[in-house]
């Protein structure tokens, strides 16, 4: 495993991912309130670029004709078709298999760096 | 030698049959239901004795759903002689049970009078109940309600669901969908008493102001409201599960007779597709609508389609898991009903042993 240096802690807008390159592959670095996430910008349905998607919260499981919200700025929506994914762990909102695919992040000082092999 | 020496296995294992889709008729409309109108009922409707009718006819003989040769020998309209209808129909064709459903009762639709509607629903009930129920125990009714006013159908079917022989409730659909809230009491009434719901054309689509709608306008020709039948069926399923209605009344069943089967592939993809997509606009769907649809609905197998290749028939099958989810049913007296002998005779047997019987013995909880 080898760490990348993608970004400055200082540099990133919050709820806005940086898109970097690392290895070839497109990286958005999101940061959404005290968390920092490395995700694969390609979405698992379509390869749509799923870091151009909001990030939000969402409307939860619930009872018929009612509303729950939850999951504040952790739900990243892709901007194509409107998958949605948690952030924590990347896991699809509608359940399955399909996932987003996340690097393993850690901030020293004001550098932020993602590990890939 | 005898057919029964000759064939004695035939004979002896000749497969029952459970028939989902059956219309009896009442020979006078309104008049015919006098006896079981009270007095001021009667003088109410004072001579509009008339159900009202779609202008678009089928291009056939008496411009009648029904068939010249299902005409009873004693008079009257076909499907109006119950004992007729036994021998003709039931016997003739091994019918264990038969599933009857007024396609007059369905005209409430086209009604803008509630207290009417409730009222012609409630006759209409203890008609087929008194004459014909009565006559043979194989004959079973969906019940009619009149959507007009849900709290007092909830409390028909309260009264008459539980009788035996009534297997099912018959809603003739307004122009409101079937997941408004506005029916929420039909669905609850229903899932208490253990009946599903059935839903059928009933002639007064897109005819009406009070009835449901085409899509796209209104058709011109009989041959484009018939071909068009299947719209209906898509937006009252498409409503009802996408509103939650079986999340919220998870022991309801839908039987969606006589709109067609092979649109519901294509239907339930497009389904999943789209929850996919906008699952937060209906947080209360938690799993595939495809499966909900699986679970909750059924479908009658008339008209069966004749496509180009019989294969593609089998294909559909598979992909509406037809082993749970298709009934047989003949629309007798109709000119487009199937029969046993001539309809899905290429499925293997124990296929045919669930659409021909087991699905419909489930739904409508028969031995």
């Amino acid at each position: 495993m080898a760490l990348h240096h993608v970004a400055n802690l200082d540099e990133l807008e919050e709820a806005r991912a940086k898109i970097v390159s690392v290895n070839g592959r497109s990286i958005g670095i999101i940061k959404s309130k005290d968390r920092i996430y490395a995700v694969r910008n390609v979405c698992p349905h379509k390869s749509a670029p799923v870091c151009w998607g909001q990030v939000r919260g969402t409307l939860l499981p619930s009872d018929p004709s009612t509303f729950v919200f939850g999951l504040e700025d952790q739900v990243l929506q892709c901007p194509w078709h409107g998958w949605e994914f948690n952030l924590e762990g990347g896991s699809r909102l509608c359940g399955g298999r399909s996932r987003l695919t996340l690097y393993p992040v850690t901030c020293q000082d004001n550098a932020v760096f993602l590990e890939m092999r | 030698m005898s057919e029964a020496l000759i064939r004695p296995a035939e004979a002896a294992i000749r497969p029952m049959i459970i028939d989902a889709d059956v219309h009896p008729w009442v020979n006078g409309d309104i008049a015919g239901l006098r006896k079981y109108l009270s007095r001021a009922w009667w003088e109410h409707f004072d001579g509009r004795q008339t159900l009202p009718n779609q202008w678009l006819r089928p291009p056939l003989a008496r411009a009648s759903s029904n068939r010249l040769d299902a005409l009873p020998p004693g008079g009257g309209d076909a499907g109006s002689d119950p004992v007729f209808m036994k021998e003709e129909h039931l016997d003739k064709h091994d019918i264990a049970h038969a599933v009857l459903s007024s396609i007059q009762a369905g005209k409430l639709a086209a009604l803008p009078n509630a207290g009417e509607a409730l009222a012609l629903a409630t006759a209409f009930n203890e008609f087929f109940l008194n004459e014909f129920l009565s006559v043979d125990a194989r004959y079973k009714l969906a019940m009619v309600v009149a959507a007009h006013d849900p709290a007092a159908s909830a409390a028909e079917i309260r009264r008459l669901g539980p009788l035996p022989g009534v297997v099912a409730v018959f809603l003739p659909l307004l122009n409101i969908m079937m997941g408004n809230r506005h029916y929420y009491p039909i669905y609850e009434a229903a899932e208490e008493v253990g009946l599903p719901i059935l839903i059928h054309p009933t002639g007064t689509e897109g005819g009406f102001p009070t009835s449901v709608a085409f899509a796209g306008g209104i058709p011109s020709t009989y041959i484009e409201r018939h071909t068009n039948f299947p719209e209906i069926g898509i937006s009252a399923i498409n409503s009802l599960v996408f509103e939650g209605v079986f999340v919220r009344f998870p022991g309801l069943m839908l039987l969606a007779a006589e709109f067609g089967f092979s649109w519901l592939p294509h239907f339930l993809w497009r389904m999943d597709q789209n929850w996919h997509q906008f699952r937060k606009e209906v947080p209360w769907i938690t799993q595939n609508p495809s499966q909900i649809v699986l679970d909750h609905v059924r479908f009658t197998s008339q008209p069966i389609e004749e496509p180009e290749r019989p294969e593609y028939l089998d294909q559909i099958l598979q992909m509406i898991h037809a082993e749970r989810t298709l009934l047989f049913s003949t629309d007798y007296p109709h000119w487009d009903n199937d029969f046993p002998a001539n309809t899905l005779t290429r499925l293997a047997p124990t296929l045919r042993q669930r659409i021909f019987f087991d699905n419909a013995a489930e739904l409508f909880h028969l031995s």
